[in-house]
């Protein structure tokens, strides 16, 4: 009976499954208009160009190309996939402004470039990789864009436990070089140590320098807990909070790790002191924890109050959800710094501006332009496109000449120079923000100190085998130089 | 319960080997075993590698379905589980996990053993169970599995195990793709004809009594909890070689590997093939990889605006049609194709 | 559809002694973790009872309360299976679009598009946007029955398979309308602030989504126990084929608990958005919640779903605060324990019954 009744609505179902179909794509138009019109399609237009040739190569080591052929690994699902056009946008930008590309479609970065040549050498950039925040789709893109397509040259991932695998697929593959995306786990430099893999910014650590300067000698905690996402980028992060604040002679009391997909943060949140048993809390809680986890110290401890709660960049994420009265506290740094009042900073807004219009789902592209994904981006396309100048185009020799000049470049940011140490990390100045209630009732981040020369190891805290851990750093006072170095930000210019 | 359609596999072809079934069989695996002097090593590393060993993990949750009756979501993590017990066993240092050291073919030995005995203990639980109850029992310990790689920071956290190294004859999958498609390959007809001999001996028999009539089978005196059990822990020993497959191949395994995406989508490989017959595992997967390495080049998605960030809602939309059109998948279509023209062959690969 | 009575009587001896053993462990277990709880548990988050009352207190509160959010999702979920035989998987999408309409309403009666702070929200704008999301979760599920499930009724497997391929093509257009990043429903300010009694601080938001859950279970109960239509449902539970025969329109209480079990989707999404948070992922963690709940329950007994969020609430509370300081993330291995001990105990959950 059961069978009889599938044959007998097979021409039912097929009226059905059209209309589906055209509901389908009504939907998917939509989704369309929302992500600028087409005229070409998107994401293909770039590995159209030259997939078949890339079979045949697809592992050659580039001796003798005419055409440097480049691939960026981005995110287009998962949590970071509204950021897929601001990575885009960033790598665009850069080729447009350094190396004569054509941006294909200004109001849809993912379109791509055309028409880029470094030192007389064309660059084509042969695919765009689509991640979803997993170490293995990580992997699974850069083996199509690197294998498949045949690109020589890779910028990317986005995120920490991609960069980590990705850094792995590079020591398994000297003879091809990797730019980090935006990612910012420490291991993925400091613990792998690949030859070939660069990052020119910071990871979750430096982002997080000047957080334990302020908390002990500004706002006077002798006293702190911790509370921490359990896995790697978020042990990083608390440990540049742990590391300094230790260091300039406060003390963690506590040290609290709810695992990813936490249902209920109250018994996670009870295991924190109360707050008249300590002076403050630093928040490294991200994705969809950082609200509940949030809510769940309100509801059981008490009021959020600026003074005595800091978080990480993970606030900016949530900062149009976050509670108001968080007004006034500091937020730990991304690299970025858009409110300072330097000509580059107004540089780089100019050149997003003239190359992009719009930059989906947020909107107008101007905006965005200082948006840590966007400028990571900009930053890693900048190196290569600097690097490749120096080397007059040519990466024959297994890219051993690009290499050797990344490793040595001095890069002009949006906000100062970058300069890589001997594991080919970023060494760069940090930003201190705070949260700050526009008139709008909108929380948005002020960028309040300048911490100088940030390096990725804490004055030796940090070493190949003593990575960041639920117990790593340990709580002891230590000398980094630049505690007590911060120059403050007055109304977006640094003082002094 | 499983409705097991007009083909149930086993009954109709114990009597003969020579059906058209098995001369296509036959014909696939030859043009295969060439198929390293046409295709290109991407088309043979990241299409037909992937296939083979999606395949092979598919094949054990087809068997427990055609053959047993229960459509098990542990599949995935049985794979997952013999990736993660190689990664830890085999890995030197410099990744997470316990960094063992061993070599290569003990990590698969350790591997392969832990997921069968895994899949013994699981399977004894839930063995009790039929039907839909089953269906979400597994799925639950598939969900655990994940969490508990991605918690238990001891053996895995969310960030995975890398650097897995494989048997040095096998190589890096980039340089020499050819060595690991055809131990793929190998392991893919080693596979295929386990099952084959499985359904055909008594306790191959004595399943599928189950899974038409277990009353009867009860009375007759067979204990269902305990053959129920057993094959489950055969498929979870033929899922734990999909999963040797997987780390070999990508080098790398993470609990998203074995996230509830990966859990739905090897079901899904599944039932676009045929959950009725175990070819359709291969076929399945060769259509889900196929769309998820093409999909972003078929022009007119892109028009609607369906570009590579909505490829689960075409592989989800796929999905519906296969389960809404043909319970039997696309070799369930093939068939009735065949049926219609006689004198034509099925259009699987 | 196949039953196992006569094989389950069958091995009645064999089963008793495994039950018998299983029963004994659980006992012996139940004891250790009590022993444990009262007073050897130092060196953990919450310190032993004896030492620290208080806490324990806020244990038991967390873990009931939990319990009842667990309870308003899974009983929705239990009712359309305990009726239809329809393992919904799609129950989760419906839990996080619930949530994400409710957002969108309730930003629109806030005239807000970020930073809602709960005195910004009365208690109209929580409310309301609470009632009409359940409505169109139920309406959403209700569509997807008549639509795609009402062909195939009595092929079970094949209903489960098509609410699975309705949640994969959900989560991901909700990625794409609603964004990656998370978002929460904020709770009315008259309820957002925590009262104290006997010393002990609590949240009045968590007592009053436990209120709730428990109006949204007797609300269950009287529909079931004491009108017509829960007569029938409750018929229909039982034998589909006889209730028709009657001349009841079968078609009909399919439809309503397919709308009411949705809706309770819905209902405990925006609970859920208000709790914690919508993202990406949260429909399928709250998914496998309600598979737990319903597996250790008991599929389509309310009183199961009870159960089950009782037992998966107590887990969630006390095993983060009573393990070991450095152990608390191997939390999720009692989750797995609890569920392996009531299936080798009683295969189709506490109160349920073989298919």
């Amino acid at each position: 009976m059961r069978l009889t009744k599938t044959h007998a609505s097979a021409w039912k179902l097929l009226a059905l499954f059209t209309v589906l179909a055209l509901v389908l794509a009504a939907c998917g138009s939509e989704d369309g208009t929302d992500t600028a019109p087409d005229p070409a399609p998107a994401t293909t237009a770039a590995p159209d160009d030259g997939p078949d040739d890339g079979d045949t190569d697809g592992d050659t080591d580039g001796v003798g190309t005419e055409v440097i052929n480049l691939a960026v690994l981005s995110e287009c699902e998962g949590p970071f996939g509204d950021f897929h056009q601001q990575d885009m946008a960033g790598v665009g930008a850069a080729f447009a402004e350094y190396a004569g590309a054509t941006i294909t479609d200004p109001n849809d970065a993912v379109a791509g470039f055309t028409g880029a040549s470094v030192a007389g050498v064309p660059v084509e950039l042969v695919g765009i990789g689509c991640g979803d925040d997993t170490a293995d789709k990580a992997i699974e893109e850069t083996r199509r864009l690197m294998e498949q397509i045949g690109a020589d040259i890779m910028i990317g991932p986005l995120s920490g436990d991609e960069s980590i695998a990705v850094a792995n697929y590079a020591k398994d593959h000297p003879n091809q070089t990797f730019i980090n995306g935006s990612a910012g786990a420490m291991d993925t430099t400091l613990e792998v140590q690949a030859p070939n893999f660069f990052r020119f910014n910071s990871d979750g650590a430096q982002w997080n320098a000047g957080m334990g300067d302020v908390a002990y000698n500004e706002l006077g905690w002798e006293t702190a807990a911790v509370i921490m996402d359990d896995y790697s980028f978020a042990w990083t992060s608390g440990a540049g909070f742990i590391a300094e604040y230790c260091a300039a002679g406060g003390d963690v009391v506590s040290r609290v790790f709810p695992p990813l997909g936490t249902t209920d943060y109250s018994s996670f949140v009870d295991q924190l002191p109360s707050p008249d048993e300590v002076d403050g809390y630093f928040w490294v809680v991200g994705g969809a924890g950082t609200l509940p986890a949030l809510k769940a110290f309100e509801d059981s401890k008490g009021p959020l109050t600026p003074d005595q709660h800091m978080g990480n960049l993970f606030w900016e994420f949530a900062a149009g959800s976050l509670d108001a009265s968080l007004e006034g506290a500091y937020v730990g740094g991304f690299g970025t710094a858009a409110d300072l009042d330097i000509p580059s900073v107004a540089e780089h807004t100019e050149i997003i501006d003239r190359h992009f219009d719009n930059l989906e789902p947020f909107g107008e592209a101007a905006p965005q332009a200082h948006s840590g994904f966007l400028v990571n981006y900009y930053s890693a396309a900048k190196a290569l496109i600097r690097a490749l100048e120096e080397v007059g185009g040519d990466i024959s020799d297994n890219q051993a000449g690009l290499q050797a000049a990344l490793s040595n470049l001095e890069l002009d940011g949006p906000y100062g120079t970058v300069t890589l140490d001997e594991n080919r990390q970023a060494i760069q100045d940090q930003y201190v923000r705070q949260l700050v209630l526009g008139d709008d009732g909108a929380l948005g981040l002020t960028t309040v100190a300048v911490i100088p020369s940030v390096d990725q190891t804490f004055g030796g805290t940090f070493s190949q085998g003593e990575m960041p851990s639920r117990d790593v750093p340990s709580c002891e006072s230590r000398d980094i130089a630049w505690i007590g170095n911060a120059t403050p930000v007055v109304g977006g210019v640094p003082q002094g | 319960m499983i409705h097991t359609s007009d083909g149930v596999i086993g009954e109709r072809q114990r009597r003969s080997l020579v059906t058209p079934e098995t001369v296509l069989v036959l014909v696939v695996v030859l043009l295969l075993l060439v198929a390293p002097l046409f295709a290109s090593q991407f088309f043979l590393s990241f299409v037909l590698t992937q296939t083979l060993l999606l395949g092979v993990s598919a094949a054990s949750l087809i068997f427990l379905a055609a053959y047993g009756g229960m459509i098990s979501l542990s599949q995935t993590l049985m794979a997952g589980f013999a990736g993660f017990v190689i990664g830890n066993a085999v890995t030197t240092g410099g990744s997470k996990g316990l960094n063992l050291g061993l070599d290569p073919w003990v990590g698969v030995l350790f591997g392969v053993l832990f997921t069968t005995i895994l899949a013994f203990v699981l399977g004894a639980v839930a063995s009790r169970s039929t039907g839909l109850y089953f269906l979400m029992i597994t799925l639950t310990f598939g969900v655990i599995g994940f969490f508990f790689f991605g918690q238990v920071t001891t053996f895995s956290g969310f960030g995975g195990v890398n650097q897995i190294r494989s048997p040095a004859f096998i190589g890096l999958p980039g340089e020499y793709p050819a060595r690991l498609f055809y131990v793929a390959l190998g392991v893919s007809i080693a596979v295929f004809g386990l099952f084959k001999y499985v359904g055909r001996t008594r306790f191959g028999l004595a399943l599928q009594g189950i899974r038409d009539d277990s009353i009867r089978m009860s009375s007759l005196g067979y204990n269902l909890w305990i053959h129920r059990t057993l094959a489950f822990t055969l498929a979870g020993f033929v899922a734990s070689l999909g999963g040797t497959l997987f780390v070999w191949w990508n080098r790398q395994i993470d609990p998203a590997t074995i996230g509830i995406g990966r859990i739905l989508a090897l079901l899904i490989v599944a039932v676009i093939g045929g959950m009725n017959r175990l070819a359709g595992a291969w076929v399945g997967a060769f259509v889900f990889v196929l769309a998820n390495n093409y999909v972003r080049d078929v022009p007119l998605l892109n028009q609607i605006g369906l570009t590579e960030n909505r490829f689960n809602t075409i592989i989800g939309i796929i999905f519906l049609l296969i389960v809404l059109l043909s319970p039997d998948g696309l070799i369930g279509i093939g068939q009735r194709v065949a049926g219609r023209f006689t004198r034509r062959e099925q259009p699987s690969p | 559809m196949t039953t196992e009575t006569i094989g389950s009587r069958k091995t009645t001896s064999q089963r008793s002694a495994l039950q018998r053993a299983v029963l004994v462990t659980a006992w012996g277990a139940l004891a250790v973790v009590l022993a444990w709880v009262l007073v050897f548990a130092n060196g953990t988050p919450a310190a032993p009872l004896v030492s620290n009352p208080a806490n324990f207190v806020t244990v038991i509160l967390n873990a009931v309360t939990i319990s009842g959010l667990y309870f308003v999702v899974a009983s929705g979920f239990t009712l359309i299976f305990g009726l239809m035989r329809v393992v919904n998987l799609a129950h989760g999408s419906l839990f996080l679009l619930g949530g994400y309409l409710a957002l969108e309403m309730q930003k629109a009666m806030v005239g807000k598009q970020r930073n809602i702070v709960s005195s910004d929200v009365g208690l109209a704008d929580w409310i309301i946007p609470l009632l009409v999301a359940a409505m169109l979760a139920g309406l959403i599920g209700l569509t997807m029955q008549q639509v795609f499930l009402r062909w195939f009724q009595g092929q079970e497997m094949r209903e489960t398979l098509i609410t699975i391929a309705i949640s994969v093509i959900l989560a991901d257009l909700m990625i794409a309308w609603f964004g990656s990043t998370a978002v929460d429903v904020t709770w009315p300010g008259a309820l957002n602030q925590a009262i104290t009694v006997f010393g002990i601080r609590y949240s009045l938001t968590r007592l009053f989504m436990l209120g709730i859950a428990i109006l949204v279970g007797i609300a269950l109960w009287a529909w079931l126990q004491k009108t017509r239509t829960g007569m029938i449902i409750r018929a229909g539970v039982d034998d589909t084929s006889m209730v028709e025969a009657l001349g009841i329109n079968v078609q009909m209480v399919f439809a309503l608990a397919f709308l009411v079990g949705s809706a309770l989707a819905g209902l405990g999404g925006v609970m859920g958005g208000s709790f914690a948070s919508l993202a990406a992922g949260v429909d399928g963690a709250w998914l496998l919640n309600s598979i737990i709940v319903v597996i250790v329950g008991g599929m389509g007994s309310l009183k199961g779903a009870l159960a089950g969020s009782l037992l998966l609430g107590t887990i969630t509370a006390f095993a983060p605060a009573y393990l070991p300081s450095n152990f608390t993330h191997y939390s999720i291995i009692f989750t797995f324990g609890m569920l392996a001990a009531v299936l080798a105990w009683r295969p189709y959950g506490l109160f349920g019954r073989p298919e």
